[in-house]
């Protein structure tokens, strides 16, 4: 008899837990989807009640040459911090999984220290160095590079944990069979990591599209990426222009995750 | 011909002396067993004739070629893994091509030998699936077709069966056998399960804390171990304390011990005094009621075919359906245990005579 009464109990909490977690996303995902509502607005200021469904700020959005610029420079550093990234974080990974023995543990530390250290310090830091180095921030190559110190720990450690997971016997059953190491690394080791990279890459793009500290103190003069195009709009206007942009980068973000879906399945996630 | 040679090779990892002067002679077609506790040093062993390893010294030939400084993949070794170590995402078929791909066999030779290997196995019709589709078992014999379809010179096993159910093992142990000496190959074994090398075994290394214990056949390592380690690890064994009386023969010693005078067989050039240690296996020792002993033993005694007679109290008995033991207390205070077979009527505190031959002894240096 107790013991089907707790059962009763159990379920009570069982729901109310279910009610919490439900409440906290619906708290959490409200505003963007009040953003993308908005963005679909027809109506002249960013507010409700909502009059019509019409892509007006879309194209608002994209005949706006500032904007179009924006979006385009955005994706071009994105573009260029995953391929980078996709290389050295790849190799860094392997470096460290393999190779690195006495120092292990504080290389691994260092390696992510751009997720541990708050993103403005990490700016401010190369901003000074830029400056010393006399580049300062008359190139794209400052912000460039800040873009890839911060994303690069995300393709570190997805291939990391790839690697981590990776049953090493089978790059030693390769070599038995007579293939050399870079026959195995392309046919054995990067089949098995591929996951892992292309995890790391997307996020390494979702991440740079949207960082917005670094982006502020690195961007050379007359060059926004959108985040700060999007700051710099909002100071002055208060159209839904702004819900457009920020439903784009919505969207880009559930399409990164919809294609780590497709093609490596969202389970291989690991942080 | 030796197909193999393993001469005087050591590894170290900083203070550790992992292979201590290892030297192995292997013969064309032999299977060979490294069987040893872990940490003994057998992997490692495999590990430096793979090539994943490289000794300090020694040198390691294949046939006359010196291939102590050989890539592995330049060795002509085929490898099976304790994890198995498919490629996940290659089908079995891609996975038995992978090595004929890199030797640029032809794509029909390639079909011809991977459908003959499979068919070897018993996997025909399993070239499509991918290996998580296998059962553990399925997966082994995968791992053994895609070592033996490139027709290596020599077949690596590193404690193959080790991840499989009790049942499968003892199917795959005649399984692996029984393939070998269809195909020829010659092969090493890594294990630690005496039973294993026991049953699939030309010749046994028996290894511990990075030396050689004994090299032999299982007969010789079963019946003529070479020290007390080496009997204890394979199989079970009785030891009783004592001294060399009298040499009777080249081989043949009379031992007085504090049960009394035992008729033994041992390694000859055993020096009189010399202390040793009699091994007696549980299953060559008779075990009779006290009295009726009594008058077998002066028959035996009459006949002087060398039958030795102990008495003592059956302290223990152990029932296990087929094969029973007993434990016995000898007046010197020394515990034997002894085989019953499937019928036992004696019980615990009887007194009984336990018999054994010279020749099922054999002497151990103490």
């Amino acid at each position: 008899m107790t013991g089907s009464s707790s059962g009763v109990e159990k379920t009570i909490w069982d729901h109310l837990f279910t009610a919490l977690v439900a409440a906290i996303y619906i708290f959490l995902m409200f505003p963007i989807v009040l953003v993308v509502l908005l963005s679909f607005n027809s109506g002249e200021f960013l507010a409700f009640p909502l009059e019509g469904f019409s892509l007006r700020w879309f194209e608002a959005l994209f005949s706006n040459k500032r904007f179009l610029d924006a979006t385009l420079y955005s994706i071009q550093i994105a573009a260029t911090s995953t391929i980078v990234n996709g290389v050295i974080g790849t190799l860094a990974a392997i470096y460290v999984a393999r190779h690195a023995t006495v120092f292990r543990d504080y290389i691994r530390l260092v390696m992510t220290a751009p997720l541990l250290v708050p993103e403005i310090l990490t700016a401010i830091a190369l901003l000074f160095y830029f400056y010393e180095i006399r580049i300062g921030t008359d190139y794209s190559i400052g912000i460039q590079i800040g873009h890839i110190v911060v994303t690069f720990p995300y393709v570190f450690l997805n291939v990391s944990s790839a690697l981590f997971n990776f049953d090493r016997s089978q790059e030693e059953a390769a070599r038995s069979l007579g293939a050399g190491g870079w026959m195995t690394f392309r046919r054995v080791t990067l089949p098995a990591i591929k996951p892992g990279i292309i995890t790391g890459c997307l996020f390494a793009f979702v991440i740079s599209f949207d960082i917005f500290n670094i982006s502020l103190l690195l961007k050379s003069i007359g060059k926004n990426t959108l985040p700060l195009e999007l700051f710099d709009y909002l100071r002055f206007n208060f159209d839904p222009t702004a819900a457009a942009i920020a439903s784009l980068s919505i969207f880009m973000t559930f399409a990164a995750i919809l294609i780590i879906d497709r093609t490596v399945g969202l389970r291989s996630l690991r942080f | 011909m030796t197909a193999l040679t393993i001469d005087r090779i050591n590894k170290r990892y900083g203070n550790l002396h992992i292979l201590k002067d290892i030297s192995i002679p292997i013969a064309q077609g032999e299977f060979v067993s490294l069987l040893g506790p872990s940490g003994c040093g057998k992997t490692t062993t495999l590990r430096c004739i793979a090539g994943f390893e490289r000794p300090d010294s020694g040198r390691i030939l294949f046939g006359v070629r010196d291939v102590t400084h050989a890539l592995p993949e330049q060795r002509d070794i085929g490898m099976v893994f304790q994890s198995y170590a498919l490629f996940p995402h290659m089908t079995v078929a891609e996975n038995l091509s992978f090595g004929l791909e890199v030797r640029k066999v032809s794509v029909a030779d390639r079909q011809r030998r991977i459908a003959e290997v499979l068919a070897m196995v018993r996997l025909e019709g399993y070239d499509k699936r991918y290996p998580r589709e296998l059962s553990g078992g399925q997966q082994q014999r995968v791992a053994l077709a895609r070592a033996l379809v490139i027709e290596p010179s020599v077949l690596l096993l590193d404690e193959p069966l080790a991840n499989l159910d009790a049942t499968l093992r003892d199917e795959m142990r005649f399984f692996i056998r029984d393939l070998q000496q269809r195909v020829g190959i010659t092969s090493i074994y890594v294990t630690h399960d005496q039973a294993e090398a026991m049953v699939m075994s030309d010749k046994i290394v028996v290894m511990s804390a990075g030396t050689i214990s004994q090299f032999g056949s299982p007969r010789e390592i079963y019946e003529r171990p070479v020290s007390q380690s080496v009997a204890g690890f394979i199989g079970r064994s009785n030891t009783i304390s004592g001294k060399i009386a009298e040499a009777l023969g080249q081989d043949s010693y009379k031992v007085e011990t504090p049960c009394g005078s035992i008729g033994t067989t041992g390694p000859a050039g055993l020096a009189k005094g010399a202390e040793v240690k009699i091994m007696i296996r549980p299953e060559n020792i008779r075990t009779l009621r006290h009295d009726a002993g009594i008058s077998r033993q002066q028959r035996a005694g009459e006949a002087g075919h060398g039958d030795n007679a102990l008495t003592g109290a059956v302290v223990n008995s152990i029932y296990q359906g087929s094969a029973n033991q007993l434990a016995v207390k000898l007046g010197s205070g020394d515990r034997i245990v002894v085989d019953v077979g499937g019928r036992n009527p004696l019980d615990v505190g009887e007194q009984v005579t336990l018999r054994f031959a010279a020749r099922d002894t054999w002497l151990l240096a103490s």
